[in-house]
């Protein structure tokens, strides 16, 4: 089993997370630090406490509880020794270690003029374990094909947090950069994908180069601003398909509008449940109405999987 | 003639401990400059070049002589190995094997320590201010070994020799 997000825990909560049942492991999606409270996982859909010996409980009380020496070298581990280097990412309240894994931050933040300068005494952790699927864009590819242009169709996926929307986007990247249209009449070859990776998350990039699958035709702008991201890949790259991850400010609106006179294809994901929630958010109406995306797709998540919906511009539902 | 042979041996013991003696006076302030060099060459690491620490420690370290690239070079293996220590830890540890052979004293070796400390947990701005400290305690101690050194070093070198001199004469 391939767990590389638990070398980045000190010894010991490596060692009470490896004893925990395998296949609970392959399956965790979060992991919670909170000094001196509860250790907690997530796997799911549903949370357990996790006690010294590695069971799992219901009860809060019996679980280990992370001391400020587990919190301290947590810490020190994650930012490589060199928390000076992590200003950018401790203003944004998150870091993303190699192999694609997000750890949110929560302690007590020092302001500058107002905004968010840094989070000092940081004291709560939550790891959000990337996962590569393969495939499952599988079923979601060949409704987004564009027969016309040979290329694939501007799409938004929504959802909301922790149901796999970077999981597909990267999925996506790598079938269209491969050019595996799941449709034997679409003898298009393979695009050029563009990836502006604000988060790390979607490449899980290392120094500069994917840990993930992100297909052979695809380019990588890692921890970079998303509005500023598709600009540069638009001058630099001449992307055929853009993939952005998680838009929501003005500028990143902006700037896919700059992206669709450019000729170029967008995969987007939003954070929502159904299109019609987006006309509510002030800079996302603004995609919705006048449409710029030709296709929706909503993620949900049941007992058995994720499931999607798809719809059409006019926000028809369209059967998958 | 063995009389002979015991006097030559006690004048060269003596001599080299002399020698010796004072050679430590001599190599203290050199390493103290070294150190005080890899510090503010990591300031400007840190400053200018946002390396993390163990790749600092790694670059400043195979440029800097004798002893001083001992001891940043263990300090960074242990926070890149397998070992899983945190920055301090791995500081820590490589005083304690490193240390004994430099010609540097507690004092110098104290500092080091605590700046360990402190090394990789803040903002830039705070930990230049650590390192800041730390280079101001080494340059005074630099300046103590300094007036040691012209104070002491040709007194031992010459004190070897006398000693083993006094002895011999003192056998005859």
């Amino acid at each position: 089993m391939h767990l590389s997000w638990l070398s980045v825990f000190p010894e010991q909560l490596a060692r009470m997370l490896r004893l925990l049942p395998a296949e609970l492991l392959s399956q965790l999606e979060e992991i919670r630090i909170r000094e001196g409270r509860a250790l907690e996982v997530n796997a799911s859909g549903r949370y357990y406490f996790v006690t010294e010996s590695g069971e799992l409980s219901r009860d809060p009380g019996t679980a280990y509880k992370p001391g400020r020496e587990d919190t301290h070298r947590l810490l020190d581990q994650i930012t490589n020794h060199s928390l000076y280097t992590m200003e950018e990412e401790l203003r944004r309240g998150f870091i993303t270690v190699s192999g694609g894994h997000r750890i949110g931050l929560a302690g007590r933040t020092v302001l500058s003029g107002g905004r968010v300068e840094h989070i000092r005494d940081i004291s709560g952790f939550n790891m959000r374990i990337a996962r590569e699927v393969r495939g499952i864009g599988d079923a979601v590819l060949p409704q987004l094909l564009d027969f016309k242009h040979r290329s694939v169709k501007h799409t938004l996926i929504l959802s909301p947090p922790q149901q796999g929307k970077t999981t597909l986007l990267r999925d996506l990247a790598r079938q269209i950069s491969l050019g595996s249209w799941g449709n034997p009449e679409a003898k298009w070859p393979g695009l050029k994908v563009g990836i502006i990776d604000e988060r790390s998350e979607i490449a899980g990039s290392k120094r500069g180069v994917p840990s993930f699958d992100v297909g052979p035709r695809t380019d990588v702008m890692d921890a970079c601003p998303k509005a500023e991201g598709i600009m540069m890949m638009i001058r630099s790259m001449s992307p055929d398909v853009l993939i952005v991850d998680e838009i929501g400010r003005q500028e990143d609106v902006e700037a896919l509008a700059e992206a669709l006179h450019a000729g170029v294809r967008v995969i987007a994901t939003a954070h929502g449940s159904e299109v019609g929630e987006l006309m509510h958010r002030p800079s996302l109406s603004k995609l919705v109405d006048p449409p710029f995306f030709q296709m929706y797709v909503v993620l949900t998540r049941t007992d058995k999987g994720v499931s999607f919906k798809l719809m059409d511009n006019k926000q028809r539902s369209l059967l998958a | 003639m063995l009389k002979m042979l015991g006097a030559v041996l006690i004048i060269a013991a003596g001599t080299l401990a002399g020698w010796l003696k004072a050679r430590q006076f001599a190599n203290r302030p050199e390493q103290i400059r070294r150190l005080i060099q890899a510090l503010k060459r990591l300031e400007t690491e840190i400053s200018y070049g946002f390396t993390p620490l163990p790749d600092a420690l790694r670059r400043i370290g195979s440029q800097s002589g004798h002893p001083v690239k001992a001891v940043l070079l263990r300090a960074a293996d242990g926070m890149d190995g397998s070992q899983s220590l945190s920055a301090q830890e791995s500081v820590h540890q490589a005083i304690r094997e490193e240390w004994k052979h430099t010609a540097m004293r507690p004092a110098e070796r104290d500092v080091l320590h605590q700046l360990a400390y402190s090394l990789g947990t803040s903002d830039r701005r705070d930990q230049l201010k650590h390192i800041e400290t730390a280079v101001r305690q080494l340059e005074a101690e630099e300046s103590v070994a300094r007036e040691e050194q012209s104070r002491y070093e040709k007194m031992f070198r010459s004190l070897g020799l006398l000693t083993s001199a006094l002895i011999v004469i003192l056998i005859y």
